[in-house]
């Protein structure tokens, strides 16, 4: 086996690849090539390392040297410089603050150190196209452990004794979903990985299966042998390309090696997995709308029971786990259910990927050890809000969560937890949201999202947040009424109780949760006409302060309605009339003359 | 099945396991309304109107799809669930264009009348007046959009009784729409079958089918009147509805019977359009190239007139239609072979219910009842059509077929000389010319012992192999050679999972009233191809075309006596006298059906005028020839291929005695 001296780490997660992370990989391999420096380095492509916001990312082992924004224009200097004089360049590593200026190592990042990363493990560590890379660090040990040495009914107890819960959004325990799928009788049973990963800014799913696609695949196939299944399908959005062709080649090795197909490790254990590409709906991330989908049908969720355990794809006994939830599974039998269950809290253990967007300074992937506060995601992890403006709301759980406030920040996340607060763990998706931002703005876009992805079958989910959103058009249009509150809220509460599956179910939780923790902003919209956070522009009327502009015209030339007046070096005035509030004088103004309210 | 004790609305009902609230509060007589449930279509749980309250859960179920538990405590009409219900219905009130006033099924609608029934005065949204569109594309059903609820009744019953699964949704949310094909306008549609069966379903104004949509709602009608359709011999039962004397609308009796409640297109549209055509109300006698009134004795003398000398020439034939009832069929051939002594007689499909007849022979022999329910298909799990075209021979056994590939997932096995009948859904497709045919059936049934079997037929091969009940359509083309209904009928004996009414075969027999027929008025060889007649006897429903044989036939006999209920061309050329007799709604008698019951067929419309029934222009007509109408000899039906034999007895014979 050839011995490097030094690994350079680039990042082919699709973010980085957008950023342009494939070019910095090949110069790299030129600019060693030309120093005759490759039999001695070696360049790696790997998965996500979660940052994505300063991506391309660079690490360079055995020193752990973090570089961020790599551009193909810099590889010559790194090598130059870090590679062949050993002088690490300071320019492109991570900015700090002010005692730390700069941090050269991966670890001493503070969005990496509170982090524990568990699904993640190989996420930015190894190649996803080489299984022995993923052997090497103990993948398939736990497939192994599973099938020389334990019956079905010990991988479910050590799957209970875990404590790990359904990832997908629900959070139902893993175990007992086994349990059920293993005592349900039938010559034939499936196993399906949920790849469908729809929530708008969550891609957790989408970075395992780039980064680390064979821990899915070994995940599916413990489950399988403690289920009983032999047969396996992935559904992944067709949206996720790199995915699928990570997923394909993983398949493709695993196959060679013998670790998929019949008699796996010499065992009469068999098992064999088929990608299947969905065609982008929402809905088709619920269960029954899934397996819909797989056997060709429209993806359209049906009441249950029967329960997928009984009676599923193809009327077969199939259980169903979310990327996340089945990444945990290897992890956990080779590390033992005692280990895993010693993170997190009571009655939610281990730890929870969160997609961290919005207003934050650090947006990516994180993954977190449960009972960690909103807090010390947001403000340790994420860097706190954006331009430091204030901290207004954070919004969990993706189009079906709820939004939180200032005064839940010091709440322990967990399942049972935001579900007291009116989110929902949901896939991980994390919104963090400033002053800027209107809640009845984010209510009706989670709605206009939900209502669109709704798969039409019940009348509650259909028309119910048509009707909905009809109402916080009005309101943010400036035409609301008092009574439209009552109106919303009532049907909202009856959506979310009478419609068929969980997307109708948990779709007015963000109007429900706005309006509970934001009901001045709704009252300012229909009764002031106002909106506070300066967002919703039919409610917003852009000025210019006399007393502060110097007539320098910008404004009146960079007005696309040309409703700006003024002669040069006098004040100037806007036309509210005529002003299509788009705000580019606001954004043109040397200083600061325009105001909206 | 466990008995489940539970209580609904304080009554303590009785139900077994798998049972769901809403069977079992049905059978204890308390209502719950419902909306997108249908009886025999998969329940689906999507209107949310039977939404019930279970003590102790704050869940809602719907009644349709939750299963019953021992003691659970369910409430059906509390306030909540009365809220919820009329939202429901404001809901969906208010998103479409439901103006009743303008609605042709206002009367009929049940949206309508969940709405009455939940006070439902106002709405409390403003109506969208969205622009949905109107399908008026095809000729026969219209699809206004507007008014659908998307109850997906249409796409169940379209799917799952018909099989052909042209109706489904398309796009997402509000926009939501049912759609034909992929996307097509349904009068585009290449796999619509045009049954109708979609508006049958309907509970609103969404799909209407333009024949009936204005001759009267359901409620409008005078009289409704359980019946079969006598078109084809599956024998639909129907109900048809009659106002101001006319069938109005025909409709399928209950989705949840076998048949799933479905019409083919001619039943759904044949049926309620002749009461329409024109009628032969009175005894008429040629006159040149025209005819003219006579009275039914003067119309009887003549026919006697006429008669006489031919029967004595041995020069006189008679036709009769096999689309008649038993009843019918008895007293035809009481008047020609057993009062007459005619030896002349044939029904029109006569040629191909004699090969039929001539190919099940051996196994008739051995007491075996040769075929068995169409409906069985439905319970096949693979299926070998051969040389037949279903949906056009007896459309309801296609759809059988249909379901039972698509939903039912049995394999599906082609052999014929022409196109493919199910193209796209077939496991194995096999083309080969009549001469072939034969040494194909061998191949199959031996399984591939007697020596190589070519590459396609071994697809069909492991099909066949594979199937733990396996069946075979006989197409009615395969009459001809009787050779190979028998090949056909060993294959199915080889195969060795017969049903208990007989061999797992369905022969597509062409009229109606075939098997009762069989006794009594067909003949013994093909006498209508031979030579000339003086006189010739035809007794037509009316119903279907007659074929260019009989047409031929009719054209050379000298004197042609017809008995037909409606003017039908080029039928009426031919006679010179015509009779009138009652048409299918003004009579009532039995049919031997293809699903292997003998089903009753009843009076819609009450005949008027000048009509008089078989039985009496036969008595009649025998009293003008000096004869006295004799007991028939041979009942229909009666001792034709009843099982003596259990079907698993059933022994392969060699085909050399077959001719």
């Amino acid at each position: 086996m050839q011995i490097y001296r030094s690994h350079i780490l680039v990042c082919g997660g699709t973010g980085c690849v957008s950023g342009g992370s494939k070019d910095v990989i090949d110069e790299f391999q030129k600019e060693l090539e030309r120093r005759k420096l490759d039999k001695e380095v070696l360049v790696v492509h790997t998965g996500c390392h979660g940052m994505c916001e300063l991506g391309p990312i660079v690490v360079v082992y055995p020193e752990g040297t973090f570089y961020c924004r790599v551009q193909k224009t810099d590889v010559a200097e790194l090598v130059e410089e870090h590679i062949y004089k050993g002088r690490p360049v300071s320019r492109l590593m991570y900015a700090g603050s002010e005692e730390m200026p700069v941090v050269p190592h991966y670890k001493e990042i503070p969005f990496y150190s509170k982090q524990e990363r568990i699904a993640l493990a190989n996420c930015g560590y190894i190649n996803p196209d080489n299984i022995d890379e993923y052997i090497a660090r103990r993948g398939y040990e736990g497939l192994g452990k599973v099938l020389s040495g334990m019956t079905p009914a010990q991988v479910i107890d050590e799957m209970k004794a875990s404590g790990l819960r359904g990832r997908g959004g629900a959070g139902f325990p893993t175990g007992l979903k086994w349990s059920f799928c293993a005592a349900s009788k039938g010559d034939k049973k499936y196993v399906i990985c949920n790849a469908d990963e729809g929530d708008p800014g969550a891609f957790m799913d989408r970075s395992i299966l780039e980064g680390d696609p064979h821990c899915v695949i070994e995940g599916m196939m413990i489950g399988a042998y403690a289920m009983g299944a032999d047969e396996g399908y992935i559904y992944c959005r067709a949206e996720y390309p790199l995915a699928i062709q990570r997923l394909k080649t993983a398949i493709a090795q695993a196959e060679e090696y013998g670790l998929l197909g019949q008699n796996i490790m010499g065992t009469d254990f068999s098992f064999t997995v088929h990608i299947k590409e969905g065609a982008g709906a929402f809905v088709c991330g619920e269960e029954t709308a899934l397996m819909a989908s797989i056997e060709g049908r429209r993806g359209m969720p049906r009441p249950r029971p029967p329960f997928p355990a009984n009676s599923g794809l193809w009327e077969k006994p199939s259980n169903i786990n979310n990327v996340e939830t089945w990444a945990n599974v290897p992890r956990i039998m080779v590390n033992g259910a005692e280990w895993y269950s010693s993170m997190g809290t009571d009655k939610s253990k281990g730890t929870k990927v969160f997609a961290l967007t919005g207003k934050v300074k650090h947006t990516g992937l994180v993954e977190v050890p449960m009972g960690i506060t909103l807090r010390e995601i947001i403000f340790d992890i994420g860097g706190g809000i954006l331009d430091d403006k204030k901290f207004k709301a954070v919004q969990i759980g993706g189009p079906s969560g709820g939004c939180l406030t200032e005064d839940h920040l010091d709440a322990k996340v967990s399942y049972e937890s935001l579900t007291a607060l009116g989110a929902i763990m949901g896939s991980g998706g994390l919104v963090v949201m400033d002053e800027t931002t209107c809640m009845v703005d984010v209510a009706k876009f989670f709605l206009t999202f939900v209502q669109k992805e709704s798969c039409g079958k019940c009348p509650f989910c259909r028309i119910g947040t048509k009707r909905m959103l009809e109402i916080l058009e009005r309101i943010t249009a400036g035409e609301g009424k008092m009574e439209d509150l009552d109106t919303l809220e009532q049907l909202a509460l009856m959506v979310r109780t009478g419609s068929l599956c969980g997307l109708g179910q948990t779709a007015p939780n963000p109007v429900l949760t706005t309006l509970k923790y934001f009901r001045d902003e709704y009252v300012a919209h229909i009764k002031d006409k106002k909106c506070p956070a300066g967002a919703c522009t039919a409610l917003v009327k852009y000025s210019i302060d006399p007393a502060v502009c110097i007539g320098c015209t910008k404004c009146a030339r960079n007005c696309p309605a040309s409703c700006i007046a003024g002669e040069v070096k006098k004040p100037h005035v806007i036309d509210s009339e005529k002003c299509i509030r788009c705000g580019n004088c606001k954004e043109v103004c040397p200083v600061g003359a325009v105001s909206v309210e | 099945m466990s008995e489940i004790t539970l209580v609904i609305d304080g009554v303590e009902c009785k139900g077994s396991q798998g049972d769901t609230i809403l069977q079992v509060a049905r059978a204890n007589d308390v209502y719950i309304p419902t909306l997108c449930f249908m009886d025999g279509l998969t329940p689906i749980g999507s209107c949310r109107m039977c939404v019930v309250e279970a003590e102790g859960s704050n869940k809602l179920l719907t009644a349709c799809t939750s299963p019953v538990t021992e003691g659970m405590k369910i409430l059906t009409k509390t306030d909540r669930l009365i809220q919820y219900r009329r939202q429901i219905l404001e809901l969906l009130f208010a998103g479409r264009n439901h103006f009743c006033m303008f609605c042709s099924q206002s009367g009929d609608c049940e949206l309508q009348r969940l709405a009455i029934e939940h006070g439902m005065d106002s709405v409390r949204y403003p109506f969208l007046y969205s622009d949905f569109h109107n399908d008026a594309s095809d000729p026969n059903i219209q699809v206004d959009h507007n008014r659908c609820i998307l109850c997906l009744r249409c796409i169940r019953v379209c799917s799952e009784k018909v099989g052909a699964h042209t109706l489904d949704l398309e796009k997402r949310g509000w926009g939501t729409t049912v759609t034909a094909d992929l996307g097509q306008q349904l009068g585009k549609s290449e796999t619509c079958v045009t049954c109708g069966a979609c508006a049958q379903v309907c509970p609103t104004g969404t799909i209407t089918l333009r024949d009936f949509v204005y001759r009267g709602r359901r409620t409008d009608c005078d009289s409704q009147v359980e019946t079969l359709c006598p078109l084809c011999p599956v024998g639909c039962k129907i109900k048809a509805y009659v106002r101001t004397g006319s069938v109005v609308r025909v409709e399928g009796l209950s989705t949840a019977s076998a048949d799933g409640g479905q019409l083919c297109s001619k039943g759904r549209w044949w049926l309620p359009s002749s009461t329409e055509r024109e009628r032969l109300a009175v005894p008429m006698i040629r006159e040149g190239s025209s005819f003219r009134e006579a009275s039914w004795d003067e119309a009887l003398s003549l026919v006697a007139e006429k008669m006489t000398p031919a029967l004595e020439s041995g020069k006189a034939g008679a036709l009769i239609s096999e689309i008649s009832t038993d009843e019918e069929l008895a007293v035809m051939s009481s008047f020609f072979r057993d009062t007459m002594k005619m030896d002349k007689v044939d029904g029109f499909y006569g040629n191909q219910l004699r090969g039929f007849v001539e190919g099940f022979k051996p196994f008739a022999r051995q007491g075996v009842r040769p075929f068995t329910g169409a409906h069985h298909i439905l319970e096949s799990d693979a299926i070998l059509v051969l040389d037949a075209d279903p949906q056009e021979e007896a459309p309801v056994v296609a759809s059988y077929i249909r379901v039972s590939t698509i939903i039912g997932r049995a394999k599906l096995v082609n052999v014929s000389s022409g196109k493919n009948p199910f193209e796209g859904i077939t496991d194995a497709d096999l083309r080969v010319s009549g001469k072939e045919m034969k040494a194909l059936l061998v191949a199959l049934r031996e399984g591939g012992a007697g020596g190589a079997v070519p590459e396609n037929v071994k697809g069909a091969l492991e099909i066949l192999k594979g199937a733990k009940k396996p069946i075979v359509v006989l197409g009615s083309n395969l009459a001809k050679t009787p050779e190979l209904v028998t090949e056909a009928l060993n294959l199915a004996v080889a195969c060795g999972a017969p049903f208990d009414d007989g061999l797992a075969v369905v022969p597509m027999f062409l009229a109606s009233n075939s098997l009762g027929a069989l006794n009594t008025v067909t003949g013994g060889k093909d006498w209508l191809s031979e030579g000339d007649l003086d006189f010739l006897y035809v007794h037509s429903t009316g119903m279907v075309d007659e074929d260019t044989h009989s047409l031929n036939a009719m054209t050379r006999a000298r004197f042609v006596v017809v008995q037909t209920p409606f003017m039908v061309h080029p039928l009426v050329q031919m006679a010179d006298v015509l009779l009138p007799v009652p048409a299918w709604f003004e009579r009532s008698g039995h049919y031997c059906t293809l699903e292997g019951d003998r089903r009753k067929m009843n009076v819609v419309v009450p005949p008027q005028g000048n009509l008089k029934g078989l039985g009496v222009i036969m008595k009649e007509l025998a009293a003008k020839l000096g004869r006295t109408l004799q007991e028939a000899s041979t009942a229909p039906c009666e001792n034709v291929y009843v099982a003596k034999a259990a079907p698993d007895k059933a022994q392969i014979v060699t085909t050399k005695e077959v001719r």
